[in-house]
């Protein structure tokens, strides 16, 4: 079984066992989307106000609630699970992979339709032709967290202070992402050129993508 | 122990001598006195990027060589790179305070991503403080110290990057934006920051070998002695 074939298959149980749990979709996204009304609430009655803060206070709530969604994988592989999948003979880069694939699809979903919900509740003024350099941005931006948390999910599995250590490594790593994709937009308003920025999301993803992949063997060793 | 307490002794000399030149270098017009900060500023933030580049490295070597040496050389540069980036940062708020008129300013790139710079690595520390295990800690503190550095080149390009208050480097390939007497006092102080850093490291790990030896002794104690039964003390 190719390594490609091996991570499809592993983002697929992966997913599988999301639909059944359906945290995501039942308690995470919609705790976001109240998370995004108390901000919109404590901004008062000012609009202009509201409407400058809302891209920012979707990346925070997006970065902050889709690392959960993102951690949430690592969280359910137990240690019989570890073993049979190491017995069936996988490829520990191919979990690697397909850990972040089914994360990626998981946040990509989370992250639009909190996008959406920031656009109907913040009523933000965006640039002209802004829907595919933001939506590049989010993709990007989408495979890199989950990239990222699948490593802090690896690297902290089976810890007894796992979720909140997790999150601390998560969350200042995460910062070339959030500085990309929030300056795109901002890069937008301003006429000048995106190309640094989403320059800066590629290399990161690629550099994470590097990191999974060549890290994997030694990831599996430490987390058995 | 010896060499430790040597590069100590170089290292005092050296501070000595560089505190010296600090303050006798000519003052900056616009910055006066606050213009000295910049000989504890440079080389304790130089440092803290030093140190987590030996981290990684350290990281690197453990990862295929698989010798405690290599782990403790991480987990001790990461601690020292830790004191010296907080170091740099509160000399710039305080600089920042002084020049910008407030000591934390969100336009100033340079310093919002070092002080993340700093979490990163309080994360490391404290993973490698969750785990008791010697070899499962020092496999997945390695795979973070290498994970880790990926932030350092953020620090470092974010005055390029993004709009910011804080300078572009002052020592270029073209030349040195400073007068001569602040460029060398800053030098000398980098060249005894970092011998401090060396002596601070080797100290460090001479102290992580000690730590991990007495865990070891424990260990063993504890396997081989059991308490007694009453029962067998009566029968003696």
């Amino acid at each position: 079984m190719s390594l490609w074939k091996q991570s499809v298959e592993i983002a697929r149980v992966d997913l599988l066992v999301e639909s059944r749990l359906g945290d995501s979709l039942k308690i995470i996204l919609p705790f976001a989307i109240i998370a995004l009304m108390i901000f919109s609430l404590a901004f008062g009655s000012d609009l202009i106000s509201i409407g400058n803060a809302g891209p920012g206070v979707f990346w925070t709530i997006a970065i902050l609630f889709g690392m959960q969604i993102a951690l949430r994988a690592a969280a359910l592989e137990t240690e019989p699970r570890r073993d049979l999948t190491a017995l069936l003979g996988l490829d520990p880069a191919a979990r690697f992979l397909g850990r972040s694939l089914s994360a990626s699809l998981l946040l990509g979903g989370f992250m639009s339709v909190l996008f959406a919900a920031m656009l109907l509740l913040f009523n933000p003024v965006l640039p002209t032709g802004w829907l595919w350099p933001v939506a590049t941005s989010l993709v990007l931006s989408t495979i890199g967290l989950a990239m990222l948390s699948t490593l802090a999910g690896e690297v902290t599995v089976g810890l007894r202070n796992r979720t909140s250590l997790a999150s601390l490594i998560v969350a200042p790593l995460v910062i070339p992402i959030v500085v990309g994709a929030s300056q795109v937009r901002e890069a937008m308003d301003r006429s000048s050129g995106i190309l640094i920025w989403i320059l800066l999301l590629t290399t990161t993803d690629l550099v994470l993508l590097v990191a999974g992949v060549g890290l994997s063997r030694p990831l599996e060793e430490a987390s058995r | 122990m010896r060499r430790v307490q040597v590069l100590l002794a170089v290292a005092a000399a050296a501070l000595g001598y560089g505190a010296y030149l600090a303050f006798t270098a000519p003052l900056d017009v616009l910055q006066g006195e606050y213009t000295r900060m910049i000989n504890i500023h440079v080389p304790t933030l130089w440092l803290a990027f030093l140190a987590f580049g030996i981290t990684a490295l350290g990281s690197v070597m453990y990862l295929i060589r698989r010798t405690a040496r290599w782990d403790r050389l991480a987990a001790s540069s990461a601690e020292i790179g830790v004191l010296f980036a907080v170091v740099g940062v509160f000399t710039g708020m305080v600089w920042g305070q002084a020049v910008w008129g407030q000591a934390w300013d969100w336009g100033d790139a340079r310093l919002a991503t070092t002080a993340v710079m700093i979490f990163v690595y309080v994360a490391y520390l404290v993973l490698r403080q969750s785990i008791a295990d010697p070899e499962k800690r020092a496999k997945r503190s390695a795979i973070l110290g290498i994970i880790a550095v990926i932030q350092v080149p953020l620090v470092y390009f974010s005055v390029y990057l993004v709009r910011t208050l804080h300078q572009t480097p002052s020592i270029r390939p073209d030349g040195a934006t400073m007068p001569t007497e602040i460029l060398v006092a800053m030098l000398v102080n980098v060249g005894a920051f970092t011998v401090l850093y060396v002596a601070l490291l080797t100290g460090r790990m001479y102290v992580a070998r000690l730590e991990s030896e007495r865990a070891s002794e424990r260990a063993l104690a504890g396997e081989a002695v059991s308490n007694p039964r009453l029962s067998e003390i009566q029968d003696v």
